[in-house]
């Protein structure tokens, strides 16, 4: 792997590449260059995960044509696919190399943590949801008990931004969670449950399911449970898994065409039948 | 193109959180949470979150200001030193070291904290010394 590094960056493949790298006893991001080579023997995996796609995405807002190498686990690879699809970072100048992804319910073998399951406690198991859920465990309460323990689970969160700030495909310039009509500067509780179904919807077709955001929740709120169900509905409506391809998403007006057709809709079943 | 993923800590408060700033070329660009760090284990509050933003704003003040007339005029940090010291000497003189009060912060490091006391009891003579976080 760093001969590979030190090859690319020696022949000009690339500018720059993001990995990591011990400082201050913490592994944490770094950017290694070419004029610094000797570094790149300190490359490391790191069982911390950050959004390196992200860092590449502010580099090139200073540099476009700025050729970036960087470690992609899987989480890292859909998003950048999501990226490429956005027109956030051009393909052409992204160069990655491929490590072993976290252990998840899709993946067995992983370097890093978060996705371990944490214990929930007691309280947030009786009236809250449990991060560790699958999504058709919490569909299984019944209507009003999944509302309250959604809004026990909204009414706890702080307004940091965190879920906001550390997802890698939240780019706009201006975000509707900004936005004075639907969540308010100052007031906490922020407007519940507005802030998340606005931040759900925009995950549509967009939520690679890196789990960064829940990881970043002060509050331990399960995010990606939401947005894992707003791809599932995606996925039922136009059999289209995020992150998985450089296909266009049927939400994106970017583009010349829309690639995609929405999956024939089977005759709603009348669910009111008086 | 020079990036650069400073570890820091939040000076915002006094739980210290632990911050890593995205500085590309020369300017910190964003501010993200250090995951390893036993303060906050990758997470922060709104304003952890937008550090970068006080360093980068405009409304930055990055030289005293001397009221001077009713309006704050721009000086050096010489000038300003002398004029405080020389108005502390007034007061100290006139109403007693007791008529000065040193208020110190969860937004330093122990070390200025100590250095802050020290100068009320040491050099003014007072132990009128208190902190935000005593509440
Ligand atoms: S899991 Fe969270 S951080 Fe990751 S892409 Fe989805 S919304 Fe963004
Ligand atoms: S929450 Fe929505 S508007 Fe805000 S950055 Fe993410 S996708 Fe954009
Ligand atoms: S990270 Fe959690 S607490 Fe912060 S804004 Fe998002 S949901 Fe709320
Ligand atoms: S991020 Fe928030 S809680 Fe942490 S030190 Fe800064 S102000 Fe305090």
């Amino acid at each position: 792997m760093n001969n590979k590094v030190k090859a690319w960056l020696e022949d000009g493949t690339i500018d720059v590449f993001l990995g990591y790298k011990e400082v201050d006893h913490h592994p944490l991001p770094y950017c290694f260059t070419k004029e610094r080579l000797d570094e790149v023997d300190d490359l490391l995996l790191s069982p911390a995960r950050y959004s390196l796609e992200k860092i590449a995405t502010h580099m090139t807002d200073e540099e476009p044509d700025i050729k970036i190498g960087m470690l992609a686990r899987d989480c890292n690879s859909r998003a950048l696919n999501v990226l490429y699809l956005w027109n956030q970072l051009n393909p052409d100048n992204v160069r990655t190399v491929n490590v072993n992804c976290c252990p998840s319910r899709l993946k067995e073998h992983g370097d890093c943590s978060y996705l371990e399951p944490e214990t929930v406690g007691a309280y947030k198991r009786r009236v809250g949801v449990d991060n560790n859920l699958a999504l058709k465990d919490v569909e299984a309460y019944d209507e009003t008990e999944r509302l309250d323990r959604w809004m026990y689970e909204f009414q706890k969160c702080i307004k940091c931004y965190g879920c906001r700030n550390i997802c890698p495909v939240c780019f706009c310039k201006e975000c509707s969670l900004e936005h004075d009509e639907l969540v308010r500067t100052g007031p906490l509780l922020p407007d519940v449950p507005v802030f998340h179904m606005v931040r759900a919807v925009h995950m549509a077709g967009r939520c690679i399911d890196c789990g960064l955001c829940e990881a970043a929740c002060p509050m331990d709120i399960p995010l990606r449970l939401l947005y894992q169900k707003v791809n599932q509905i995606v996925m039922d409506l136009f059999d289209y898994k995020t992150g998985t391809s450089v296909e266009q998403p049927p939400f994106s007006i970017l583009g010349d065409t829309v690639t995609l057709e929405p999956k024939p809709i089977e005759p709603l079943k009348v669910i009111n039948n008086e | 193109m020079e990036c650069k993923l400073v570890p820091s800590v939040c000076s915002y408060c006094g739980t210290g959180c632990g911050v890593l700033f995205e500085v590309i070329n020369g300017k910190i660009v964003s501010t993200l949470p250090m995951k390893t760090h036993p303060v906050n284990e990758g997470k922060l509050c709104i304003k952890g979150w937008n550090l970068h933003e006080h360093v980068n704003s405009f409304m930055r003040l990055k030289q005293p200001l001397v009221k001077t007339f009713g309006r704050f005029i721009k000086t050096d940090w010489d000038e300003a030193i002398q004029l405080t010291a020389d108005r502390f000497r007034e007061i100290i003189e006139k109403y007693g070291p007791d008529s000065i009060g040193v208020l110190v912060s969860a937004k330093i490091t122990n070390e200025e904290n100590y250095l802050a006391q020290k100068f009320a009891r040491a050099a003014i003579g007072t132990n009128n010394v208190d902190h935000c976080a005593r509440l």
